[in-house]
């Protein structure tokens, strides 16, 4: 494996001192949060446009209509598109123009409507309703004459076991799950998997049976509550009838259902905070770099060194605006 | 004058010291792991059941082509949408995923819709197909070896499209002229062997979306996924997994990895535990902080009002 350049090196040291100045905001606002903040934005429009002139603007426009690349209907699709991104700038040379940007907007707002309804119809709609209409019957998995798809989705289950239950069953039908689970042909891991996901509530002997016409109580609440909330979140949204008496009862179910919901979004977004910080924790120790490069790279000590930048310039900072008798600014308690 | 109540200076508490312990949550156990287990959730594991169900080909050890009688190689396209705020959460299982279809000799395509994504891509190619990933003998790895890939031999970047939802839709029915029938190096896709029969995402045996958010596999699903009834994995940041359940339910989704939690699940059970792993253990803990945070808050709240209620000072 080749060493990481120095360049790069110097990247990561760059990313270090960046990650304490946008931390530093934690004390207050101050000029190396400002600092990052500005070049935040400045990097991401630059990139941005570098990248929009390189993938579609020369190609798509400049090579097509100057190169000579299109011609016919192609090319004066591509006139049209010119003219219309033209329009969009129109009211930057004269204020009293700024009409004629309407007409692209008008044509980018159709385009993606047309677009969304039939995909959000489809794919929102359509299949939603269907599954929410579907049976609240949970019939358990007949492991003797399943499909391969039914048994893969069983709880530690895989393909390579479902493969093999068919052969087995194949041979001799399963006389009951202990039965199923432990025949010779799976490998101890795989014995193992399955015997982990056992479970009368929502594990493997909640789920599957080996004949016919067994039922997942557990599986059939859970789609009655699934019915039950969805039926009472749409009352919810119903203004046309008073929410009191019975339909009050019903809506503040479904309140409770979107609250319910809501918190598992709030609790994944909170993960996912933590994630980030976790991300820049492993960049900052050099976590994500082979050891010889997180050597190299020294990532400790330059955050260190860049928490000691930052913290004396933050102090000089404060003297000066304390000297010159003005407030500290917005602070970061907002 | 009054002393103050407990609960009242409680209620002025910096919540910065909430942030230096949560920095303290994050950095102590990346020192010290504890190992807490990362268990995949069903839709971590129906993933990886997607994954393992497709055909593995058997390969000449020198030539590295299919040798006769072997299944045919399966096809995969794999769309990463992401940026580098995102990489904690949706990198690992990318590294984990591509190791797994490394392992059945996968021909792999792949292509981004988010501008900020290249640079990244490059790196992950690079870093995951130009060279092994978990080589023979490699620490603490017990499965199969993987091997080097060749660039437009055993995969093809098509590189970066704008365009979010209308681009994606394309994908659907013209792959090659939405990427005007080149790959990223500018190869000519008729020239690649492996490119033969692949010309929209319904050619493929399985989409696999790294998907960070918009556009991504939510606009997979609603532009083309459900149309063409694709098999299509995502693994998406903690924050979406609520949205894209859902698809998972319906079967528009046969797999659902959500937040770096799902892609410690997908790891563990490709078995090669890395930096999703290690990132949940930090994860478990500094949850505990945010439980121990809102349980302190309530009680400070819950005291301070019954303090008010009893006669206290507001």
């Amino acid at each position: 494996m080749t060493a990481l350049p120095w360049i790069d090196i110097v990247g990561y040291w760059i990313g270090i001192f960046i990650t304490f100045c946008c931390l530093s905001f934690l004390y207050k606002d101050n000029p190396f949060y400002k600092l990052i903040e500005h070049l935040f934005i400045g990097v991401s429009v630059g990139y941005l446009i570098v990248l929009q002139y390189g993938e579609n603007i020369e190609p798509k426009v400049v090579d097509a209509i100057f190169g000579g690349g299109v011609d016919g209907a192609w090319l004066a699709l591509r006139v049209v598109a010119l003219v219309l991104v033209v329009m969009m700038f129109a009211k930057v040379l004269q204020p009293r123009w700024a009409w004629l940007g309407r007409y692209p907007l008008a044509f980018v707002v159709a385009f993606y409507a047309g677009l969304q309804v039939n995909a959000v119809a489809q794919a929102e709609l359509g299949e939603q309703i269907k599954f929410s209409a579907g049976s609240i019957d949970a019939p358990k998995v007949d492991l003797n004459h399943a499909e391969p798809e039914a048994l893969t989705a069983l709880p530690g289950s895989s393909p390579a076991i479902a493969t093999k239950w068919i052969a087995e069953r194949a041979q001799r039908p399963f006389a009951s799950l202990d039965d199923a689970i432990t025949r010779a042909s799976l490998s101890p891991l795989e014995r193992g998997d399955l015997a982990a996901a056992r479970g009368s509530l929502v594990g493997l002997d909640a789920k599957a049976a080996v004949s016919p016409g067994h039922h997942d109580g557990f599986g059939i609440v859970s789609n009655l509550l699934l019915l039950a909330g969805l039926l009472a979140s749409l009352v919810y949204f119903y203004f046309s009838v008073a929410h009191r008496g019975p339909i009050g009862g019903i809506s503040r179910f479904g309140v409770w259902t979107l609250m319910i919901g809501f918190g598992a979004s709030f609790g994944l977004t909170v993960q996912g905070r933590i994630s980030l910080a976790i991300g820049r924790a492993y960049d900052v120790l050099g976590r994500t770099l082979a050891p010889e490069d997180a050597a190299r790279v020294h990532g400790p000590l330059v955050s260190l060194v860049s928490i000691g930048l930052i913290t004396a310039g933050i102090l000089i900072w404060e003297r000066r605006t304390r000297d010159r008798g003005e407030g500290p600014g917005a602070d970061g308690e907002s | 004058m009054a002393r103050e109540h407990w609960s009242e200076r409680l209620q002025r508490f910096d919540r910065r010291w909430i942030f230096l312990v949560m920095a303290v949550a994050v950095v102590v156990p990346l020192y010290f792991p504890l190992g807490l287990p990362a268990r995949p959730d069903p839709m971590t594991k129906a993933a990886y059941n997607a994954v393992e169900a497709l055909p593995t080909c058997q390969l000449d050890p020198v030539t590295h082509q299919p040798v006769p009688g072997s299944p045919r190689c399966a096809r995969v396209f794999i769309s990463i949408d992401l940026d580098p705020a995102s990489t904690p959460e949706v990198e690992p299982f990318y590294r984990a995923v591509v190791l797994h279809l490394k392992r059945k000799h996968a021909q792999l395509v792949i292509a981004t819709t988010w501008y900020q994504a290249p640079p990244l891509v490059e790196r992950y190619l690079r870093e995951t197909l130009d060279v092994a990933i978990a080589p023979a003998g490699t620490d603490g790895y017990a499965g199969a070896p993987d091997r080097a890939y060749e660039r437009n031999v055993d995969y093809v970047n098509l590189g970066f499209r704008d365009g979010k939802g209308a681009i994606i839709q394309q994908f659907g029915t013209d792959l090659r002229s939405a990427f005007d029938g080149r790959a990223d190096d500018g190869t000519p896709l008729d020239r690649i062997p492996m490119m033969q029969g692949l010309n929209k995402l319904k050619d493929f045996d399985l989409i696999v979306l790294v998907s960070a958010g918009s556009p991504g596999a939510k606009e997979y699903v609603q532009f083309v996924g459900t149309r063409e009834k694709l098999p299509m994995v995502a693994a998406c940041t903690a924050v979406s997994t609520t949205d894209l359940a859902p698809y998972f339910q319906t079967g528009q989704l046969v797999g659902l990895v959500g937040g770096m939690a799902g892609s410690a699940g997908y790891e563990n059970l490709v078995g090669k535990p890395g930096a999703g792993t290690a990132g949940a253990d930090v994860l478990n803990i500094a949850n505990l902080v945010v439980i121990a945070a809102i349980i302190f808050g309530n009680v400070v709240f819950f005291a301070g009002r019954a303090h008010r209620r009893r006669g206290g000072r507001s």
